[in-house]
């Protein structure tokens, strides 16, 4: 009976302590990764740095802050993928706003931060249409989606054919920024400048730092 | 040459130059439009928004093959160019747009007292609106009918106090005037909707231009209802005399095709008088060479073919044509006659114009000069609207002296008088000329009064006792036993 249970020669003490070890720690990692994930993902934590209240402000304005149906959406519902790779991976992207928030220009400023807002508009729509609004179908079901009016289950059964949510439904939740084909900067600079009272050309002046 | 035969000459003339006898068609390739982008519109707002889609499905446009996006698209540069499904688009159809294919009623319309009728009032505009309304008003009341400044903002959305809007003078984002919806309703643009009067009655009603009620008093009014169906309304050709006999509409007379008589989508153009001022002008249409068009008081000399002039904004331009007012009242005259002879209608024309100098005469230029001698004395403050008298003075000519005006153009004797020059005439003697005492003391009121009013013959009557009536109760048989 012994015999038949015999560990192959190479697991020595030595190589099974170092799996079990392995293992746990193994385990540990996916745990902190997914705790990771969980926490860098909440309204709180992107909100430590102030740049991002700016973006909150108009957040806790929308639907999305509070639904009539009590289900709030927090920043990573919407922005960070499904899944502990893809929720890291999109973190580690992330960094890069770190990045730029610690050694870029200063966010922080309501102005400077108005004046990069449409740049971030378009790079966050790019990435929603590149995942096929996928982090929006988390609670959007097509078959699902009934609307107040009459033809809206129709329009999403039948007119939907090659596009995702992200097609139709931009400006929900920030800030209202035009589509970036229609986009015109010098018309928002000056909306910008009349917004903060600030003399023609200082938004040109602040985007060239 | 016989005389038979200069007849047979002058039908062949006739017959090789026929004139244009109804709004111009469209002279586009069709390959312009039905752009196959466009059709792939329709399924979603069959949905989204079924009745504006019903009703492009039962328009001409429909039935020609004209899209949602043979009107609305956009080049990526134009200002108010939104993205929608893909599409570069714009929500506001301006006349512009609209020339695309209707390019002879936009250049007739372009430069009309209707294209222009925001930039008529802008100055007079922050006085009532603004002292006396709000902006609140400007963008629901004024604008309305007189158009917006459409304003865009940098985020691509468009001021909301500048649209909604369909007023017919509204300042487009491309820089075109106008606006067609005004009376063509969207979508639908039906033929019989525009012909209709009461296309007209959204702005022409009210206190200054009460113009439907004023039609629909009139005979013209009382024959369209009882023979409506006889109007050939929908019709392709609309040529009073020709096509319609039963009556005419507003578009008849201000615009239509009748006998000879090009139709035309410029409203002023018969229009000989002034109506809707403090003192009515003839006035002469001058015609630029770019299109824009100023009318001119009688009194200005008549510019020469080719001169160059001061335009309503301030710019020079060379001018192509200049239609006297005689050459516009023979022009509404031709209209008449499709119906009257040469003597009703110019009979008719003499009570219309008879009631415009009596209103000038009598209470317009004494009322101004009046007006004028309290603000050169600084007995008025120069601020519109906070002193009673400059709201008596106001509504005596802008909208009691209009009404009259506007009466007796259209054949109303009510609006003429009892609507009119009534209330205009006791608006002059029971509260104008009143509050001028209240407001300049006696011994100025009394100087003004003589100098501007009791030297007419006009107001004679008021120092003449022998004038006495019992229309108020006054017992003429004693006064005159006692004498």
């Amino acid at each position: 009976m012994s015999s038949r249970w015999k560990l192959p020669d190479f697991i020595t003490r030595h190589v099974l302590y170092a799996l079990v070890i392995g293992g746990v720690a193994g385990i540990g990692f996916m745990l902190f990764l997914i705790e990771f994930d969980h926490l860098t993902s909440s309204e709180a934590f992107c909100t430590t740095c102030h740049s991002m209240e700016l973006a909150a402000e108009s957040y806790r304005q929308s639907t999305h802050y509070n639904p009539v149906s009590g289900v709030r959406a927090s920043c990573g519902d919407c922005h960070v993928s499904e899944g502990v790779f893809a929720a890291t991976w999109d973190h580690f992207l992330g960094g890069k706003d770190l990045f730029s928030q610690i050694f870029g220009p200063d966010y922080d400023d309501p102005v400077v931060n108005v004046l990069h807002l449409p740049d971030a508009a378009f790079a966050a729509r790019a990435w929603f249409k590149s995942k096929e609004s996928a982090t929006c179908k988390r609670c959007h079901v097509l078959e699902a989606i009934q609307g107040k009016r009459t033809d809206t289950n129709a329009i999403h059964r039948e007119e939907t054919a090659g596009k995702s949510c992200i097609d139709c439904h931009i400006n929900l939740v920030h800030r209202k920024v035009p589509d970036e084909k229609t986009f015109k900067r010098a018309q928002w600079h000056r909306m910008i400048e009349e917004e903060f009272g600030l003399e023609a050309g200082m938004a040109n002046q602040l985007m060239a730092k | 040459m016989n005389l038979s035969l200069l007849r047979r000459l002058l039908c062949l003339a006739l017959i090789c130059c026929p004139p244009i006898l109804f709004a111009a068609k469209v002279t586009v390739d069709p390959n312009q439009w039905g752009d196959p982008l466009g059709k792939e519109c329709i399924s979603c707002h069959e949905k989204a928004s079924p009745g504006l889609a019903q009703q492009w499905h039962k328009s001409v446009h429909a039935e020609a093959g004209v899209n949602c996006l043979d009107c609305h698209k956009a080049s990526v540069d134009d200002i108010d160019a939104i993205t929608h499904e893909g599409q570069v688009i714009a929500t506001i159809v301006s006349p512009l747009d609209c020339s695309r294919c209707h390019t002879v009623e936009y250049e007739q319309q372009k430069g009309s007292v209707h294209s222009e009728a925001a930039t008529i009032i802008e100055n007079r505009l922050p006085a009532l609106a603004g002292h006396v309304g709000g902006d609140a008003i400007v963008a629901a009341g004024c604008d309305q009918c007189h158009g917006s400044k459409v304003k865009l903002r940098g985020d691509g959305t468009i001021d909301p106090s500048t649209w909604p809007n369909s007023g017919i003078g509204r300042i487009n984002p491309d820089g075109s005037k106008g606006s067609c919806s005004s009376c063509h309703g969207k979508h639908r643009f039906s033929k019989a909707q525009a012909r209709e009067p009461s296309a007209c009655v959204r702005c022409h009603s009210g206190p200054d231009s009460p113009d439907k009620a004023i039609y629909e008093a009139s005979k013209h009014g009382m024959q369209f209802q009882s023979h409506r169906d006889e109007m050939a309304l929908s019709s392709d050709s609309w040529v009073a005399g020709k096509d319609y006999v039963a009556a005419p509409t507003c578009v008849t007379c201000h615009m239509g095709a009748a006998g000879k008589l090009k139709a035309t989508h410029d409203v002023g153009m018969r229009n000989a008088w002034s109506l809707n001022t403090p003192i009515s002008q003839k006035q002469q249409l001058v015609v630029f060479e770019d299109g824009d068009k100023l009318e001119l008081p009688e009194s200005h000399t008549s510019p020469k073919r080719g001169s160059e002039l001061t335009k309503s904004d301030g710019s020079m331009g060379k001018v192509k044509a200049v239609a006297s007012p005689k050459r516009r009242r023979q022009a509404m005259n031709l209209v008449c006659l499709e119906c009257h002879s040469k003597s009703f209608a110019g009979s008719f024309m003499k009570q219309f114009d008879g009631v415009v100098k009596l209103f000038n005469e009598k209470f317009g230029k004494p009322a101004k000069s009046i007006m004028q001698a309290l603000y050169s004395e600084g007995v008025l403050t120069p601020v519109p609207f906070d002193e009673p008298i400059e709201f008596t003075y106001w509504e005596l000519w802008h909208d009691e002296g209009a009404r009259a005006r506007h009466g007796a153009a259209m054949a109303s004797a009510n609006h003429t008088w009892w609507e009119g020059m009534y209330l205009v005439g006791r608006n002059f003697y029971a509260r104008f000329l009143p509050q001028v005492e209240m407001v300049a003391g006696k011994e100025m009121a009394k100087a003004l009064i003589e100098e501007h009013v009791k030297s007419l013959d006009h107001h004679q009557w008021m120092d003449k006792p022998q004038k006495a009536n019992p229309i108020l109760g006054y017992d003429v048989t004693r006064q005159n036993n006692e004498q």
